[in-house]
């Protein structure tokens, strides 16, 4: 803060006006408390555009509040929330236009057909009334509901209905995509449609925040993450980022031939980086904290003690190893 | 976003309520009801004229010129009859109907969870509001629109001048969206569990405005405006006090009902408009109904309108009398603005700690309520020296009636301040619907006191008294109650009440400064 106040006040409209272009959504400080129970605090992420950002954090984490504070459902107790450096909770009808927002539990107007549903969203996010029509049959087609357009909502199968609550959050081409639990109740092969709409989403130049359990629907699709804990954000930042300021300690494997475990044993118990090492016959796994030179000559006195090793190799992070690790104070 | 038509809101409600079939279905029965009510009326004038024919034919005499009068009159006569039917008819369901399905708006969207998403989009609050008060009793206008023709067409054949059925329906129309308004206010404030209490007090609301006409035999028969059935008398053929007409004052002028309804519900209208808008986007847990400096203006707003429908009636009016049913009335709304000015415990806990900071004082908007229910209370008391000075003229003045009603207005203050002060503790508490409890334990508290003066009114009145002026602010009425034996009381009254606010004061601060948890988080 002070460093900035120092500069000049042309230098700081340049820099304010490139961090407003290049930060889809900023929270700064945000604090929530419901009575006596402070569910998020002191919390700060900023997503640059074209991210994909996956949340996650048990259940109770805070991740609900924050979603909700960031689309100005929810006013902060204290700190304020950006979105493409509109505040919030001061001008929420033009920071709501470039948001788009799917709640974890929601329902529909079982009164409507599909396509009144989106066209009344479309109406309400004050797009152009010409190019509505034809805004609305894509996003139809988009969650592939055409053969639904005509229906009555209160028709649809729970998945359909969930579709239709994608379809309604993309009508007006948010900038900022925000989805909690989007994924609850579709299909396999609707949550890999979710999975390609959502890439496409991002290529054409959306930005998205998406909360979730299930880490596996993350896996390979997003491009950071945030994980929050007791109200806090633990961690958060693109995944190499993460993954690379995490793996001081990385998962090694190892497997041999033969009866060699009284040696490897005593090799890795007494090596200074190893940590975690569990046995079993043939094979056994630990955590390894040096680095690849040290990796290396580890592997080089395991071989020259008279170990077989058949295979000597890093156990590639996944999103959820990163999360029951982080999760379990291991690092912190 | 006044093309009401081309609001998405309204559009929606339009497509959902009135599809084809719905709308024709309607029409259909509405048409057909209007024609049963035709024939009943008919009906009705037919065996009328039969038996003074009848009469006419056995008796002769003045029945002779009787029948020929009713028979002239039939035709315009049964035209009236199903005018007067059909208007009261929509006098008494078209309101309803709008305050019902608009009580339920948003509580019931709430309870459906599509509210959030209507409130992440770009509609203003004033949008939604709009949309939603037209939108929500749609097929209740459809069908008085499906009967206007007909009922225009019976009144102009039954001798009412088109204009004043025309003024009529706007008094009419105007009732509807204004008691339309008021059930959306009633439904922002209502969380969605609770549905069924949204619609007793929708009910409550209703019968208290249709009720309002009793006001006319009042000091302030203008009140009666409110009732839809006031502007419509004169069509409907009644009268709203036994045996004379009342006309409504303005500023001492008498001024045509429907303009009065119309003045009322303009005016009301925009005092619960601007609490719909200042609330309909927040959370539930952060409404609000008016900010400090519009609490003060309610009060200023509400003692104005008393100054501008005063009215004798034709009656003498002492000074102190009205000083002290003004100083009740005011109690009354003191307590009703002070509901409204509570504060929820975050933003309580955040004044709290801005205030340990220095960055907050007693009037922040923040703050607890009570600074600005005294300046309210104030400048309650400078509108009412105002009034009372300014009706001088008309009234059997005394200038002491002006020192009493402070003495009144005070004690009155005192104890609601400290019964505002005890909801705001309750909200501080973990109870659920902590303002509705804390109601009921002030009405448990006022029945307690009651028992208590009674059982006390048996060693005498003077007992009864001390124990009235003790536990509430009601003895203070009692015109001999300044001066003499129960002064004492009184004055122990105030002492002993502005203990108990330090007490809750106490308590509050307290619980403010407890400090909070971090959640337990189960593990996912
Ligand atoms: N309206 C509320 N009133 C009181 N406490 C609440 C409210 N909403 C949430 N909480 C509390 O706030 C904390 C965070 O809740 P939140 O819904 O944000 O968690 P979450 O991370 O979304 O959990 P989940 O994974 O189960 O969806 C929880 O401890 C919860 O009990
Ligand atoms: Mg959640």
């Amino acid at each position: 803060m002070r460093g900035r106040r120092a500069l000049g006040p042309s230098r700081r409209l340049l820099q304010r006006r490139q961090r407003i272009l290049y930060l889809l959504i900023e929270l700064i400080h945000l604090r929530k408390e419901y009575d006596d129970l402070v569910a998020v605090q002191d919390l700060n992420l900023s997503i640059p555009q074209g991210e994909i950002f996956g949340l996650i954090g048990p259940n109770g984490a805070g991740k609900t509040t924050t979603i909700r504070m960031a689309c100005g459902l929810l006013a902060p107790t204290t700190g304020r929330a950006l979105v493409n450096g509109i505040d919030v909770s001061e001008e929420p009808e033009r920071a709501q236009q470039l948001l788009g927002y799917l709640s974890d539990f929601f329902a529909l107007y079982d009164d409507l057909k599909v396509w009144e549903y989106l066209d009344y969203f479309a109406h309400a996010y004050k797009m152009n009334e010409s190019e509505i029509p034809a805004r609305v049959s894509e996003a139809i087609a988009q969650v592939s509901l055409e053969v639904k357009r005509d229906a009555m909502i209160r028709g649809l199968s729970r998945g359909m209905k969930q579709r239709l609550g994608i379809a309604r959050s993309i009508i007006h081409r948010p900038k900022l995509l925000l989805l909690d639990e989007p994924a609850s109740g579709l299909d396999p092969k609707a949550r890999l449609e979710l999975r390609n709409l959502l890439r496409s989403l991002r290529d054409q130049g959306s930005t998205i925040l998406i909360s979730s359990h299930i880490l596996t629907e993350l896996e390979g699709f997003c491009t950071s993450i945030g994980i929050m804990e007791k109200g806090r954000m633990v961690r958060s930042g693109r995944i190499e980022e993460v993954t690379a300021a995490e793996n001081l300690a990385r998962d090694m494997r190892i497997s041999w031939l033969g009866d060699a475990s009284g040696a490897l044993e005593e090799k890795l118990r007494g090596h200074a980086d190893v940590s975690n090492l569990q046995l079993s016959t043939g094979d056994a796994t630990f955590q390894f904290a040096g680095s690849d030179e040290e990796m290396a000559a580890l592997l080089a006195s395991l071989v020259s003690a008279g170990v077989r090793v058949k295979t000597f190799a890093e156990v590639k992070q996944t999103v959820e190893d990163l999360y029951m690790r982080l999760s379990r104070h291991e690092v912190m | 976003m006044w093309k009401f038509w081309r609001n998405p809101e309204f559009v929606r409600h339009k497509r959902a309520e009135l599809r084809p079939a719905r709308a024709l279905m309607v029409a259909v029965v509405v048409v057909f009801i209007a024609a049963l009510i035709g024939l009943a009326c008919w009906s009705e004038r037919q065996e009328m004229l039969e038996t003074a024919q009848r009469n006419a034919q056995r008796l002769g005499g003045q029945w002779v010129p009787y029948a020929e009068k009713v028979r002239r009159e039939n035709p315009r006569e049964t035209w009236l009859l199903l005018c007067r039917w059909l208007v009261g008819l929509q006098a008494g369901l078209v309101p309803f109907w709008s305050m019902f399905m608009c009580a339920q708006a948003v509580s019931g969207e709430r309870d459906r969870r599509t509210w959030d998403f209507q409130r992440t989009t770009s509609l203003t609050a004033a949008e939604i509001t709009l949309g939603k008060v037209l939108g929500e009793p749609i097929l209740g206008y459809f069908a008085a629109l499906c009967v206007l023709p007909i009922t225009i067409w019976a009144g102009v054949a039954g001798g009412i001048s088109f204009w004043s059925l025309l003024a009529g329906y706007v008094g009419l129309f105007a009732g509807a969206l204004f008691l339309g308004l008021s059930g959306l206010w009633l439904s922002t404030m209502l969380e969605s569990r609770s549905r069924g209490v949204g619609l007793i007090g929708a009910l409550f609301v209703f019968c208290l405005m249709m009720g309002t006409y009793a006001f006319a035999a009042s000091w302030f028969p203008g009140l009666a405006g409110f009732s839809p059935v006031a502007g419509l008398h004169s069509i409907l053929g009644i009268k709203l006090v036994e045996a004379r007409e009342v006309t409504p004052m303005l500023f001492g002028h008498e001024v045509p009902w429907v303009l009065v309804s119309l003045l009322l519900y303009a005016s009301f209208g925009a005092w619960i408009t601007i609490m719909i808008l200042r609330n309909l986007k927040r959370d539930y847990s952060e409404l609000r109904p008016l900010s400090r400096w519009q609490v003060v203006g309610c009060v200023a707003f509400l003692n104005f309108m008393f100054y501008a429908l005063f009215s004798r009636n034709g009656e003498v009016v002492k000074s102190d009398e009205l000083a002290s049913f003004m100083v009740a009335v005011n109690g009354a709304i003191l307590f009703l603005v002070g509901l409204g000015s509570l504060t929820p415990l975050e933003r309580l806990k955040v004044w709290w700690r801005e205030r340990a900071e220095g960055t907050a004082n007693m009037f922040s908007e923040n703050g607890l309520p009570w600074p600005w229910l005294l300046l309210s209370g104030v400048v309650a008391y400078a509108f009412m020296v105002w009034d009372i000075l300014a009706w001088r003229m008309a009234l059997d003045f005394h200038s002491r009636s002006l020192r009493t009603a402070a003495l009144e207005l005070l004690v009155v203050l005192i104890f609601i301040t400290r019964d505002i002060l005890f909801i705001q503790w309750c909200t501080l508490t973990r109870l659920r619907q902590p303002v509705l409890k804390g109601v009921l334990f002030l009405c448990l508290y006022y029945a307690t006191a009651g028992v208590v003066i009674a059982i006390s009114s048996i060693s005498g009145e003077a007992a009864a008294v001390s124990a009235m002026n003790l536990l509430t602010p009601f003895g203070i009425f009692d015109p001999r109650s300044e001066w003499g034996h129960s002064a004492i009381s009184t004055y122990g009254g105030m002492a002993l009440q502005v203990g108990l606010i330090a007490m809750i004061l106490v308590a509050i601060s307290n619980r403010l400064g407890r400090p909070s948890l971090v959640p337990a988080v189960s593990e996912g």
